[in-house]
């Protein structure tokens, strides 16, 4: 079927393209214009066209996802039933999840963190979620195995091959460390862990972990770069570990995950534990600015309750005593596990409106908007579905200011917020939240609408209320088919999980079995992703590695 | 294929239009069981929703054990794994969890991985058996019960209680192990005596590295958790009677709910074995059953519809409880001509052409 877009606003900076046009779809891909007459005409005056939102940091499947809702079951409210999805309307489901992301025009959503050890429970959990594209990212950097390899010096092509086998096993689309090492070093008793801290048994550091992984994602060509949560999150000092940790890449392709909560300059120096912390928000900027190899998720912050969920064991352990309500859940997993701490952002408390002002000052210093991506680090920063409130305030200065004179002075006090006059276009926006995300994941056919892209396509009434324009897209098609009008799902389609294609290597899987059967009394088929498995066919779809 | 309404022999296509009239006729219905394969789960919960029924496992009354627990207060967890490749101290609460092979690998081993790794492992029991084929150290539970004794036994370690009692024994090994396990059973030890032994833990954890590791019902009740939570975005008792997944333990507990005649019908949904409930023949009812099994007969429900057993006759994603996460099992023989999430879909999908036909 042939669709017209026509007579939008078409915003794709990937083609310098900011005016009124059309879009021409056809088999589900853009296309270029056609003489022919289209089967359908969409029109869109009075609106803005953008590519699909692309989410490359949101923690939306997994066993701790599933715990934080066993922990914190009144998060999210369950509404009346309307027709469609039977589970739409169950507040933080995974239908509830997909509708929510689909309404606001995003089209793929990657959760950050799967352990190859629950990879199949996970990849479950996504296939539930409607209307996206999904994917996950397989993390290693605490798994005894390759510590163990690491500590033996077996080389880089041992590594590479672990990796290999431990991405194509999981079906993930890229990889992560978190705290490299720190699960490892808080279940031998460390409390804190810093980038050349020795770790305990085995000898190593974050850095050499870290390091190890850089090479063997960029060897095996993950598209995606190494997908990096550093030491020492959310502390006074974290932008010295987040600085380190940058230099440490050495000009390899580095993702950090939610710069927000590593943006605190110890504020006092003589007393650097207790004093607070100030925004390292230009220093980050500056930072970013000499690593063109690096590229960061926000990890915004938005006021309210929520629940923080991490495999980073060794923070979350120590996050515990600001669980609000008081309680938590700890797993000390088979490599890392996870923790689950609720929070509240209190928007008149020092600590939240600071945190809230250095997430959005990240954006506004940053030159390169498609290196700056934008995410809450849902739930961590708060739910996904505060975008539309935080574009809002990216883009109209008068709103950012509405909203500072109600939170705690300390933003002007120990941020540069209040000084900023930037408003960001809506191709800046666009940058932020597709082609910057959409080209991080290596999805060349995502996060534009020049001819050959996959038509997924958000269409917005244009509303200087930018939260109203950007909660409820007027329409959104998925690979060309139309989901959701006037805010409403219309169509509650499938989407795909994407994977990586990656070889093993055969010797590595007869290693990795032994070392699985002594250990889990299983071996590697235990850890397989089966299509059997899922109750419906076509899952997943291919993504290829880096030439 | 075996299928029975009424007792008499039927086809699948006639037994799936019984069930769907049985349903449809039915203002308050309960799935229940959901000892199956996770499709199998995946698809009652959908057919429930449509229904407007209420939801109980067979695991209930342990997974609930832990759910109370949990979102009270939370937990420490580790996994089998773990606690077999890094525990120096194991203490084993009750006796349920002395019939799984857990505690003879870890019995039959030493410490792996980690700071303990090589050290000789210490095995500690409260009330358990004393003349057990493993070498332990046995505490007797004292006369109020497991739950009492854990909370006289966190006293200890918290130095509210002192003095020369076993317990302040036991507290000091507990402090002193590198990586310490507790192994016990939730619905042995009971909501209370979870809840204790989770603030145990944590407390341990001022001084060490501590954790809590359960063992599983054999009901699949782990997997369905995880399932019921991502589908409903809450734990597994919930009712859909308001379109509306609404939890609440107490008001959809099957058992008590057929007790109290709020029940109209329900379906049974075991491909795996599990105790039948005494209520089922007591109301319109159906069942879906692991053929071969027991249940899988003409009088065990109004309509039985008998299935694939995952594992053997199909293959499904199942609890592993070794691994401590959802697995997948290929079928072991011959598959089977249906399987449970297939015949759900199909009672479902005809609940739909009879209301299409009705309107």
């Amino acid at each position: 079927m042939l669709i017209r877009i026509s007579g939008g606003r078409v915003v794709d900076p990937t083609a310098g393209r900011d005016g009124v046009g059309d879009v021409w779809i056809e088999n589900g891909r853009v296309v270029a214009a056609s003489e022919r007459v289209p089967d359908r005409t969409i029109d869109a005056s009075g609106c803005v066209v953008m590519a699909g939102g692309v989410e490359v940091h949101s923690h939306i499947a997994g066993g701790n996802v599933v715990m934080s809702r066993l922990l914190l079951p009144d998060l999210y409210a369950s509404e009346a039933a309307p027709d469609g999805h039977p589970f739409a309307h169950a507040g933080g489901s995974a239908a509830w999840i997909g509708a929510n992301y689909a309404r606001m025009g995003y089209t793929i959503a990657v959760e950050p963190a799967m352990p190859p050890a629950n990879a199949l429970a996970t990849h479950l959990e996504l296939a539930d979620i409607p209307l996206l594209d999904r994917g996950a990212l397989t993390v290693m950097g605490n798994d005894d195995h390759l510590l163990q390899l690491l500590r033996e010096r077996e080389g880089k092509a041992a590594v590479r091959d672990l990796v290999a086998l431990s991405v194509a096993t999981s079906r993930g689309l890229g990889v992560k460390c978190i705290n490299a090492g720190g699960a490892s070093a808080f279940k031998d008793g460390m409390l804190k862990l810093s980038l050349d801290d020795e770790i305990p048994v085995y000898g190593l550091s974050t850095r050499k972990i870290m390091t190890a992984l850089l090479d063997a994602v960029e060897e095996i060509g993950v598209p995606h770069p190494l997908h990096v949560h550093a030491n020492n999150l959310g502390i006074p000092g974290a932008d010295d570990s987040f600085v380190a940790t940058m230099e440490a890449a050495e000009g390899r392709r580095i993702h950090f995950a939610h710069a927000q909560f590593y943006a605190y300059a110890v504020a006092d120096a003589e007393n650097p534990a207790t004093g607070g912390f100030r925004s390292a928000a230009e220093r980050i900027t500056e930072a970013m600015e000499k690593h063109p190899n690096a590229t960061y998720d926000v990890g915004q912050v938005a006021f309210g309750q929520t629940v923080t969920i991490s495999l980073d064991i060794l923070r979350q352990f120590a996050g515990r005593k600001g669980a609000n309500p008081k309680k938590w859940i700890l797993t000390a997993g088979d490599a890392e596990g996870g923790g689950i701490v609720p929070f509240v952002y209190k928007p008149r408390g020092a600590v939240s409106s600071l945190q809230w002002a250095i997430g959005l000052e990240l954006m506004l210093l940053s030159k390169e908007p498609e290196r700056t991506i934008l995410t809450t680090d849902h739930p961590n920063g708060g739910p996904f579905t505060d975008y539309p409130h935080i574009i809002h305030l990216l883009m109209d200065k008068e709103e950012r200011d509405r909203e500072i004179a109600g939170l705690h002075k300390v933003i002007g006090e120990r941020s540069g917020l209040c000084a900023i006059e930037r408003e960001y276009s809506f191709s800046e926006i666009a940058q932020l939240t597709r082609s910057g995300p959409a080209k991080l994941l290596g999805l060349s056919d995502r996060g534009h609408l020049r001819e050959g892209a996959r038509a997924d396509v958000a269409i917005y009434r244009d509303d200087k209320n930018r939260t109203a324009m950007f909660a409820r897209a007027k329409m959104v098609l998925k690979d060309g088919d139309v989901i959701v009008e006037d805010g409403e799902i219309v169509n509650w389609r499938a989407g795909r999980t994407l994977e990586l294609t990656v070889e093993s290597d055969k010797a590595m899987v007869a290693r990795s079995e032994t070392y699985l059967q002594d250990r889990f009394g299983a071996g590697v088929s235990s850890f397989a992703v089966p299509d059997e498995a899922f109750p419906k066919a076509d899952v997943f779809e291919d993504v290829a590695c880096r030439a | 294929m075996a299928a029975w309404v009424k007792g008499g022999a039927t086809d699948a296509g006639a037994a799936v239009d019984a069930a769907a009239t049985l349903l449809a006729a039915a203002r308050t219905p309960v799935v229940a069981g959901l000892c199956a394969e996770l499709s199998a789960i995946r698809a009652a919960y959908h057919l429930a929703d449509a229904i407007g029924a209420s939801v109980d496992p067979v695991a209930g009354a342990s997974l609930y054990a832990e759910l109370g627990s949990l979102s009270r207060t939370g937990a420490m967890l580790t996994t089998p794994a773990e606690a077999i490749g890094r525990a120096d101290t194991l203490l084993i609460v009750g006796n349920a969890p002395w019939d799984r092979s857990i505690v003879q690998e870890i019995a039959e081993s030493v410490p792996s991985r980690g700071r303990a790794a090589g050290t000789e492992r210490s095995i500690l029991s409260l009330g358990g058996p004393r003349n057990g084929a493993t070498r332990h150290v046995a505490y007797p539970a004292e006369t109020g019960g497991l739950a009492i004794s854990v909370a006289h036994l966190r006293a200890f370690l918290k130095g509210h209680l002192a003095g020369e009692a076993a317990y302040a024994d036991l507290a000091k090994r507990l402090a002193a192990a590198q990586y310490g396990v507790v192994l016990y059973d939730p619905s042995e030890l009971g909501e209370l005596g979870v809840e204790m032994l989770q603030g145990m833990v944590k407390d341990l954890n001022e001084v060490t590295r501590f954790f809590a590791l359960a063992v599983s019902d054999p009901f699949q009740g782990r997997a369905l958790l995880q399932l019921a939570a991502w589908t409903t975005g809450q734990a597994p008792r919930v009712g859909f009677g308001r379109h509306v997944p609404e939890h609440d333990p107490w008001r959809f507990d099957s058992a008590r709910q057929i007790a109290a005649g709020e029940v109209d019908a329900a379906l049974w949904l075991a491909s795996l074995p599990a105790p039948r409930p005494d209520w089922l023949a007591t109301l319109p009812s159906i069942a879906i059953v692991g053929e071969g099994s027991p249940e899988a007969a003409g009088d065990v429900a109004d309509i039985v519809i008998a299935v694939g057993v995952p594992g053997e006759s199909t293959g499904g994603a199942l609890w592993n409880e070794r691994r401590s996460t959802i697995t997948y099992t290929p079928p072991a023989g011959q598959p089977a001509e249906l399987n449970a999430a297939g015949v759900i879909a199909a009672i479902q999908d005809r609940l739909v052409q009879m209301k299409g036909a009705s309107c």
